[in-house]
């Protein structure tokens, strides 16, 4: 089994706090991981690291391997050109952009070799709202729809390793699981996804394997299968469902 | 006083306002950064074309477009040296870096070009057209023509296609954009060569109209604020309206009451303005 994402040794301090301490995770081609944990635990953090890129100025110690090339010189445009794509949490799209023109923003490499390209036909099949509302602004769109249109510029930018930081945040629970689902599709058919996520119990039944993140550091980390039994996942998360 | 020669004035005024601000606001718009050096920049425009004329013999329709070149270069050169706090959008210091920019071209400007009032000629100044009581000049004709075609071709550029989306894109979330994988560094380099190149067009059409000194510096461009804040930020549209307005208001404020308070007039209006519609005229 072929990695496609490795991190080791990924530390990310702000001043002097410690937000990931040390974190090591490979993402396996073709493969869904998951990376769970509390609020303030270092979900965002440690998966913006692997994208090169935040808001604030963070100190970021450690490597990340994408396809056996390293990352660590490449500044965040570069590495979204490699393959390397995030949607970020919160605000993923331009809201004085149409639909359309966020999604042109992007360009597909020349060089495909080893990346998922998606056509706009296949964007358009996978979010048919979007179709609908091409000439929109961003700021005209329902949270769900800024999601989607999220989502499609990534895979317009034909990625090698998908980074989801919440992208279930703020949606009703019924599109929580129609954009899962789908990113799930799109693993069944090549795509190697890290997801970052909240919804523990969603999370488990889409992902091949499980993280979980505490204080920025894994503490348990395993297939989805044995992660469901896990005494830490089941107290923590899912204690009041299957006590 | 002749209600259709202040009218023609006005927008003769109104066009020079427009594209000397045109640059500015673009620049403030899309980097937020406030340049302090714009009216050094139009002096360095017009001194530029001018030596260009006077030195090389160098006729004046080649003159201005070496000098919008060569300020593009400069562009290229300041934006390099003020990267670091572009990007951390450290925008107090960028302010006081461009005020420093300003009078180091000043002072360079004075020591090569010497301090005494220069004739920066255009051939079309002295080509005059009238018609009965109304005149005007063929240079009046090619600034306004020249504003309008920079306006339209800038208006397309920014809305209808893909380099125009990314700027915009870096204007509303630089950071966001370098996750769509665009480089916000080339993004502030072009803005900032178009902010002096455009500058210089304008230094290049409308200096002509009275001597140039190494001295003139934000005094000569004061207007820009006006234009502008009326015209609301980054706005091309607002900017182009604000200018005509600007200038016919100025023209017959001068007209109608006096050209000596002119300026403090334009202030005043923007006074109001800014307490009745902060966000200027193109704000929805």
């Amino acid at each position: 089994m072929t990695v496609e994402l490795e991190a080791t040794g990924l530390s990310v301090r702000y001043g002097g706090n410690v937000a990931v301490d040390g974190v090591d995770l490979a993402v396996p081609t073709g493969k869904m991981v998951g990376m769970v944990g509390a609020n303030g635990a270092g979900k965002s953090t440690l998966i913006n690291a692997l994208a090169g890129w935040s808001r604030g100025t963070p100190v970021v110690r450690g490597t990340v391997r994408l396809h056996g090339a390293s990352m660590d010189s490449l500044p965040p445009h570069r590495r979204a050109a490699q393959g390397l794509v995030l949607v970020p949490e919160g605000k993923g799209i331009f809201s004085e952009l149409t639909v359309i023109e966020n999604l042109a923003l992007v360009k597909p490499p020349a060089d495909t070799t080893g990346r998922h390209v998606f056509s706009m036909e296949e964007i358009h099949e996978l979010f048919p709202r979007l179709a609908e509302r091409r000439h929109h602004k961003g700021r005209m769109l329902s949270g769900g729809e800024r999601q989607m249109v999220a989502v499609s510029r990534a895979l317009r930018a034909a990625p090698r390793v998908l980074l989801l930081d919440e992208p279930s945040a703020g949606l009703a629970p019924r599109l929580v699981y129609e954009l899962l689902a789908t990113m799930r599709s799109l693993v069944d058919r090549g795509l190697s996804i890290l997801l970052v996520e909240q919804n523990v119990r969603a999370t488990l039944e889409l992902v091949d394997e499980l993280y979980l993140l505490e204080r920025g550091k894994v503490v348990a980390r395993g297939p989805a299968g044995t992660m469901r039994n896990d005494p830490r996942i089941l107290e923590a998360y899912l204690g009041s469902l299957t006590g | 006083m002749n209600i259709a020669q202040q009218l023609i004035n006005g927008l003769v005024l109104g066009s020079g306002y427009a594209l000397i601000a045109i640059g500015w606001t673009v620049l403030l718009g899309a980097a937020r950064l406030v340049n302090f050096a714009h009216g050094q920049l139009y002096m360095l425009g017009a001194f530029v074309a001018w030596a260009v004329m006077t030195k090389l013999g160098v006729n004046y329709f080649l003159a201005v477009p070496i000098a919008v070149v060569a300020l593009g270069l400069l562009g290229v050169v300041l934006q390099g040296l003020m990267l670091r706090p572009v990007m951390q959008q450290n925008l107090t210091s960028l302010m006081i870096v461009t005020l420093g920019f300003g009078y180091v071209f000043q002072g360079g400007a004075s020591r090569l070009f010497g301090g005494d009032p220069e004739r920066f000629v255009s051939p079309l100044q002295s080509a005059e057209i009238r018609f009965g009581e109304i005149w005007f000049t063929w240079q009046d004709v090619l600034t306004l023509v020249g504003t309008l075609v920079l306006f339209g071709v800038l208006w397309l550029v920014l809305n209808r296609t893909r380099v125009g989306a990314i700027v915009r894109s870096v204007a509303e979330d630089p950071k966001l954009a370098q996750l769509f994988g665009i480089n916000a560094v080339l993004v502030y380099i072009g803005v900032f060569v178009f902010e002096c190149a455009a500058v210089a067009l304008g230094a290049g059409l409308v200096a002509p109209r009275s001597p140039i000194l190494t001295s003139m510096g934000f005094d000569e461009v004061i207007l820009t604020f006006v234009v502008v804040v009326l015209g609301g930020i980054g706005s091309v549209t607002g900017s182009l309206v604000a200018g005509f307005g600007l200038g016919l208001f100025t023209a017959l404020f001068g007209a109608l009451v006096s050209s000596a308070y002119t300026t403090a007039a334009a202030f005043f209006v923007l006074l109001a303005f800014l307490v009745l519609r902060p966000r200027g005229l193109a704000a929805r």
